[in-house]
Formats: C-alpha cells, structure tokens, sequence
C-alpha cells in the first residue's frame, strides 16, 4: 500500500512545475560545481607536476654549478607542496587562502615560510561554488522553498481536506510528501556527487560518510520546515520566518562570531617576527663569531668542538646564524600559530549555531582542505627544512672533501599521502 | 500630485508599523548596518594604525643599521606595509586576502605575506559583517520581506480598484509604494552614508565618497524597482515572494560565485612559484649579480676597460664589482618586471571574466562599484605591488651606486683577507638614508571613479530596465 501512496505523492509533486523546476535548478548546481571543483583540482594537479619537474631540472643545475656544500645549501631550493584530497573536488575549503606551495631554502625559515603563492584575491574574496556550498548553503533554500508551503498552498487552494480524506492514511500524507520532497532533493543534489567520487577514486567511507552528513543535514532542515509548515500563517510569512532562522545561522551568527574571537584574543602581528627575524640574522655580521655559535651550540650541541672560525667567512657560520635567527624568532612565531589554532578552535564552537558552518567544516575535514591541513602542511614544511639542516650541518661543520655524491642522501619533500 | 504619493507611502509606512514582521526586519537591518559601520570602522583603523606604526619602525630600523659593505644592507633589505584607505573602513575589499607585508630585497621580488584571512577563525566564508555586506546582501533581503506584498496586497484585498476609482493611477500608487520601499532601503544606507562622510576626515575625497554613496542608493533603487515589478506582475503574493527569494539567491548568492568558477575555469594563470622558475630559466641565460667573473659580464668589462682607457679592472676609477651588481640588478629587473606585469594582467583578465556578470546581478556590480571607488580592489593592490617594486629598485640601485663609487675594487675583493681589510670594506652608515617615506595611497579619486563607471553603467542599465517594467506593468493595470 506505501508504494501506492509514494507514487501517487510524487506524481502530484513532479506535476506541479515549480516543484520540477527547482529539482532541476538543484541538479545543474550540483552539477556546476562537482565539474568546476574537478577542473580546479585539475589545475592544482597539473601546476604541481610542472612545478616538480621544474625543481628537479633547477636543483641538479645549482649542483652541477657550485663546488662547495654551503654554496649548494644557499642555492638550491626545495619545492614543497600539499597535493589536493581526492574529496578535495567536492570541499575546495581553504585553498585559496592558504599556501599550499612554497620553494624552501637552507636559510633561516622564518623568513621563508610566510610567502603564499596564492590566487587572486578579489576572486578568492568572492568566494567559490563548491558542492559544500551547494549543500550547505543553497540545499536549505531550496528545502524551504519546496516545504513552507507544503499545507498552507494545499489550504489555501481548498484540497487540504480532499486530500486528507482520499490519502490511504492521514497522519501519512504529510510526512510522506515532505519525505519524497527530501529525497528528491537529497538524489538531485548527490548523484552529481557521486559520480565525482567515483572519478576521483574517493576512498567508499568517505563517500558514506559525505552521504550520511549530508542526508542528515537536509533530514534536519526538512523536519524543521515540516514543523513550521504546519503553523497556521500565510505561507509567505512561513518561508520569511523560515529564510530568517537559515540568514541568522548561516551569515549572521558565523559573522558575528568572528568578529567576536577576532577581539577576544590578542597575538603578535605577522610583522613583528619577520622583523625580530631579520634584526637577528642580519645583526649577526656585526657580533663577533662566538656570540653566533655559542646560541647556535646551546640547540646543537653536538657541534660544540667545530665552532673555531678558519677564514673570516664560512658557510657553517653563516648558516649558524641563519639557525639563530629562527631561534630568536620562534617564541613569536609559535604564538603566533597558537593564535591562529585557538581562533579557529574557538569558531568550532560557534559554529555549532550555525549548521551550515559546522557542515562546511565537516565537509572540509573530510577533504583535508581546511585551515587544520594547511597548519599541518605548514609544519611538515618545518619538519623538512630540519631535516635539511641536519643533512647539510654535518657537510659544513666538519667540511669533509667535496663529492657530488654526497647529495644523492639529501632529504626531498614527501608530500602528505592520502588514504586510499 | 506630488502629494497623493507622499501620502500613498505614508500609508504604506502606517501599514508596516503595525507589522511585527516587518519593524522586526527593519530593526535588525539598521541595527546590523550600525554595528557594522562601527566594527569595520574600528577593525580597520586599529589595522592601518598598526600598519602605518611597522612602517615607520622599517624604516627607522634601516636608518639604525651600522657602517656595512653596500651589498649587506641589500640583503638586510627593506618592508613595506600596505595602510588600508580611508574608504577601506567601509569596505575592506580584497584586504583580507592580500598580504599586508612585502619584503623587499635584491635580486628578488618577494610575495606579500600574511593576509588577515590566514590568521583569522574562518567563519566568515561566507560573510563578513562590513557594511559592504549589510549593503550588497541583507538589504536586498530587507526590501523584499517588506515589499513583496506591496501591490499585491492592495489586489487581494479588493482595495486597488476603489483607489482607481478615486483618480489614484496604477503608476501613481506603484511610485508612490517605490517611495515607502526607497525609505526602508535608505534607513539602513543611513549609517553607511554617515561612516563614508566620516571617512572625509581621514583623507578619502568628496568625489569618491559621493560616488559612494550613490552607488548603494542607485543598488538600493534597484531592489526597490524589482521588488515593486514582481509585486505588480503576479498574481498572488505567495507566487510574488517565492520569485523575489529566488532572484536573490541567484544574483546574491549564486552567480558571484559562479562568476568566480568561470573566471578561474575560462582563464588561466599560473602560480608565481610556476612564474619564479621562468624568471630563473631566464636569469640562468643572463648572468649571476654575485660574480663579476661570470662570462655574460665580459663585454661590460671590456667596455669599461675601453672607456677608461686601462687595461685591467684594478685601475678602473670605480668598483667593477659595483657596477656589475647594477647593471645585473637592472637586467634582472626588467625580466622580474616583465613576468610580474604579465602575472598581473592574467588576475585581472580573471576578475574582468568575474565582473561582466555584473550585467546578470547587481550584487557583482555593486562590489565591484564598491570596491573600485573605496580603493580596496585588485588593481589597486597591484598599484601596492608596483609601487613596491619601485622602491625596492631605487633602494637597491642607489646601495649598488655606492657599492661602485663608494668603495674601491681592491677594498672590495680583499675584505675576507684579515679583519682590517674587512673594516675597510665597508661604508659608512651616514649613506643609509636613501629611503623615501612611503605611505601607500590608491589611485587617485578620479581615476577610481573612472574604473568604476562600467559597474555604475551596469547598475544604471539594470535599475533603468527594471523601472521601465515597473511603468509599462502599471499602465497595464
């Protein structure tokens, strides 16, 4: 008998043309997005090719040129780089904002990592169509749309009691049309999704995981529009009640909340570490060696015995102070991250008044592609260029014999790897 | 005339008195609108003040530096710091997403760093509250909860054809609703318009400000205008509501958006790490600043030689190692500058894709209108970065003329023999003042309203199609 009563539900519903009309609107969003969000994944693809074969062709020719250790270490530079989630098509989060490639040198890392090759701001201000904006932002308008007046057109039409009485069950009817609403909806905004997963090889759970969201997302809106819809207003007056609940959790309170933890909490300005920075490495010509190297021992100890100074410039002292400079700057620069942490910490917990938001963030988690990754990202460049010191402090503290060989040990960047 | 329309609006305000709905709304708009002309204003003060105050110690610290060999003090190098303008109080435009620091140093043209948006908590991915926001998205929203039942209403309840009859035309009564909606619409430009005259005293011009101001007032007409349109045309106030909700979720929401994915999809540019790696399959051609020795520098040297009439660098009056680095700093300039013009063109290729569907939504015409005239648009940050670029190259070549007139060529390639030699290797620090004072200002008043005018014809256009249709419905009437 159910299956009667959803066909004839969801003929009524497809008949009507408003109803198809944003079905089909929803799927070419849907659609929009999924194909945008995979050229744009393309693109990142593509660049970091480019750019790996670049780095490779640059750094053997900087080895080929220079005949000494520092003189490799200060010329050649290490590409490293966060390849794009294959999720990342459906969330492109923060991308756009954060850098998510740089070229690193032996020097001071300070001055190096800040640098973000990003892309154009007045578009990235704009902000992108992504299928987690789609589903987050756009999917409760439509549920809205399609649900407000789901009885308030019925009565006002006078088929309320008509269709009450040939329903095959009362209480049925308007959860079962809301519910073939939602389905509709739900499939029209997922299948273009799906078929992007599957292009992208997005490991299953995830794709379960996104579905199961994103399901229980619309279910939440819907049930919340099927409870309002049963009030007796105009169904103008639902829908702007309806708009008003979606505008203030899904623009105002987010905005709101920002400016919020923006005040609440105080840091160093970018400014002050690259300054403080570059006061210490610079700085450092004028101090005599020991000062330098004595900093420089107090981290690396093990270099202790190999600090006398033969000629009025080596490279290991150099990039000793180059080492210092980090040091001097790194109680700044980890506040600095701390307060970048905490913020978004501290959106976490607004954003649960703002389902969209918590959406998006789940969405973007899932992808790799919010201000988390790109903080890990960070830190494994970090973690890189240390393990570039200790390849090069041993070559320029003990200064064996120069063999280009030597350099076939030398760390490269492993890009962060993504389950499959 | 004029009277029975200030009393058919005047009518239309006692009507949305006594709305909760409607003074709910209106309280909400104007009391966000307030906050955030107050916020931004705050927000962005205390960033130009701590921009200006960088600056200031930048250029205090270059000053400080001890005597040092010329091509030192081209490494230490030099920061800039980009002070936000005064309009940019009212809307930050691109500001966020835009370092605000550049280092600047030899042989390099370094990106800018730390945006505003790295460091923040990232809830406003979709809204900032800036009165850019309030204006451009809640607004519209505003208008039409108020206004959707405008004319409608009036069907509905019977009450259009006795006003017919009392002499009140179609035309008559739909201006005179216009006027009831532009009120609401200019209730919240209000506080806007006090934050952009306010801005006068921190240095924008009354063109720009004016300019401003009408363009949200032309934005706010337009709702107005299409608000009315679609209250006329339909036939019930359900079917009038739905079709303005949806129109601004396209134009508000969707199509910026849309605008950016096409950009991006339709013209390609690549990342400046692709760009840095051109510059240095180029440079690889031209010569290393570093080494005099290196063979792309021997016709200079032989030039040189002949021009002096010696024979070996030695005997040249001046550092042959000075004049290398400038005339290396030179050639790598122009093909730094080359790669960098083209790179720029591309982003604003791109943002032109993005501004054309200003013609389809006037939300992209009034950011980008916004934008343009506050000065916090993508060309005015390329104005920042060129001005960098310049003074980044005076710097580096007056440390370079120095470096070759100012130390001698046996100084100079001696100094690592004994510490002696390595004291005399270096110039005094009287010579550091080559720093001009800089303070970045966007483009001039006028040419910013000159760069807006195509986001004006387009809100012009839209508002005067729209209002044409609001006439040739009410004669239909």
């Amino acid at each position: 008998m159910i299956w009667r009563d959803i066909w004839r539900e969801g003929y009524f519903l497809l008949r009507k043309k408003s109803v198809l009309l944003l079905l089909l609107s929803a799927l070419g969003l849907s659609v929009f997005s999924v194909w945008t969000g995979s050229q744009e994944v393309a693109a990142q693809q593509a660049t970091i090719a480019r750019l790996l074969e670049a780095d490779a062709l640059d750094r053997a020719d900087v080895l080929q040129q220079q005949n000494d250790y520092g003189g490799v270490a200060y010329y050649s530079f290490h590409l490293t780089y966060a390849p794009p989630s294959p999720l990342a098509f459906a969330a492109l989060g923060a991308r756009d904002v954060y850098p998510w490639k740089h070229r690193i040198r032996m020097l001071a890392l300070e001055g190096q990592i800040y640098e973000s090759d990003t892309g154009n701001p007045e578009l990235a201000q704009a902000g992108r169509i992504d299928f987690a904006f789609v589903i987050s932002v756009l999917a409760p308008v439509f549920i809205i749309l399609l649900l407000h007046d789901l009885r308030a057109s019925e009565r006002a039409a006078g088929r309320d009691d008509l269709l009450n009485v040939t329903a095959h069950s009362r209480r049925a009817l308007w959860p079962l049309r809301a519910g073939i609403i939602v389905a509709l909806l739900s499939g029209v905004l997922l299948l273009p999704f799906w078929f992007g997963a599957f292009a992208h090889s997005v490991p299953c759970w995830q794709v379960a995981t996104v579905t199961l969201v994103c399901i229980c997302y619309m279910a939440l809106i819907a049930l919340l529009c099927y409870w309002v819809s049963g009030w007796l207003y105009p169904a103008p007056v639902l829908a702007s009640m309806l708009l008003g609940i979606w505008l203030l959790t899904t623009y105002i309170i987010p905005a709101l909340g920002n400016e919020a933890i923006e005040h609440s909490i105080d840091g160093p300005l970018g400014g002050d570490i690259l300054m403080v920075q570059r006061e210490a490495v610079n700085g450092a010509w004028e101090l005599p060696y020991s000062h330098t190297m004595d900093e420089f021992v107090k981290t690396h100890p093990k270099w202790a015995d190999y600090t006398e100074m033969s000629a009025l410039f080596e490279w290991k002292w150099y990039f000793a102070f180059h080492q210092v400079g980090d040091q001097v700057a790194a109680p700044l620069s980890k506040r600095y991250r701390e307060v970048g942490k905490k913020k978004y910490q501290m959106a976490g917990v607004v954003a649960w008044l703002s389902p969209a938001t918590l959406l998006q963030r789940t969405l973007t988690r899932l992808a790799q592609t919010d201000a988390i990754a790109a903080r890990e990202y960070e830190q494994q460049v970090r973690d890189f260029h240390e393990q570039l010191r200790h390849f090069y402090y041993p070559l320029l503290f003990t200064s064996p014999p120069f063999h280009r060989d030597v350099f076939k040990a030398r760390p490269t960047f492993e890009p962060i790897e993504y389950t499959k | 005339m004029m009277f029975r329309i200030w009393l058919i609006a005047k009518d239309e305000w006692r009507y949305w008195r006594r709305s909760h709905l409607a003074m709910t709304v209106l309280m909400i708009a104007v009391v966000l609108a307030i906050a955030s002309v107050v916020v931004t204003f705050s927000t962005v003060s205390l960033a130009a003040h701590q921009r200006a105050h960088l600056q200031s110690q930048a250029e205090q610290k270059f000053v400080e530096q001890p005597d040092r060999h010329p091509h030192r003090m081209v490494h230490y190098g030099h920061y800039l710091f980009r002070t936000p303008p005064p309009l940019g109080r009212l809307d930050p435009g691109v500001d966020a997403y835009t370092g605000t620091a550049i280092f600047l140093e030899g042989h390099r043209q370094n990106g800018a760093t730390f945006s505003g948006q790295q460091h923040s908590a990232g809830l406003n991915w979709l809204s900032a509250l800036s009165p850019a926001f309030v204006m451009q998205i809640l607004t519209p929203l505003l208008l039409i909860v108020m206004g959707f039942g405008v004319m409608t209403r009036e069907r509905e309840a019977g009450t259009f054809d006795f006003l017919k009859i009392q002499g009140v035309s179609p035309l008559m009564l739909t201006i005179g609703k216009g006027v009831a909606l532009a009120g609401a619409g200019f209730a919240v430009l209000i506080p806007v318009a006090v934050g952009a005259l306010i801005t006068l005293f921190y240095g924008s011009s009354i063109l720009s400000v004016s300019a401003f101001v009408f363009s949200y007032a032309l934005y706010v007409g337009f709702w107005c205008a299409l608000v009315l349109l679609v209250s006329t045309l339909s036939r019930s106030h359900v079917g009038s509501f739905s079709a303005l909700i949806i129109v601004w979720v396209v134009t508000c929401l969707v199509l910026p958006r849309i605008a950016t994915n096409t950009a991006v999809v339709t013209v390609h540019s690549p990342s400046k790490l692709e760009t840095d790696f051109a510059v240095l399959q180029k440079l690889r051609e031209m010569g290393d600043g570093h080494n005099a020795n290196d063979p792309a520098f021997k016709a200079l040297k032989d030039n040189l030689l002949a021009k002096y009439n010696v024979d070996s660098v030695d005997e040249l009056p001046v550092n042959f190692k000075g004049i290398v680095a400038q005339k290396s700093e030179a050639d790598l300039t122009d093909v730094l500058n080359d790669f960098a013009e083209q790179k720029m063109e591309e982003g604003v290729a791109q943002a032109k894709v993005a501004r054309q569907f200003g013609w389809l939504s006037p939300a992209i015409a009034i950011q980008t209108a916004s934008m343009k005239l506050a000065g916090t648009d993508l060309e005015n940050y390329q104005r920042f970065l060129r001005e960098a670029e310049a003074v980044r190259f005076a710097f580096v070549q007056s440390l370079n003329k120095l470096h070759a007139e100012g130390l001698s060529y046996a100084d100079d390639v001696n100094k690592y023999q004994s510490h002696e030699t390595l004291q005399k290797a270096k110039v005094s620090a009287n010579n550091w003042q080559v720093l001009s004072d800089f303070h970045f200002v966007p483009l001039p008043a006028a040419e910013r309203f000159a760069g807006s005018i195509q986001a004006l014809l387009q809100l012009f256009v839209l508002w005067l199609v729209v209002s044409i249709g609001v006439v040739l419905a009410g004669r239909r009437q």
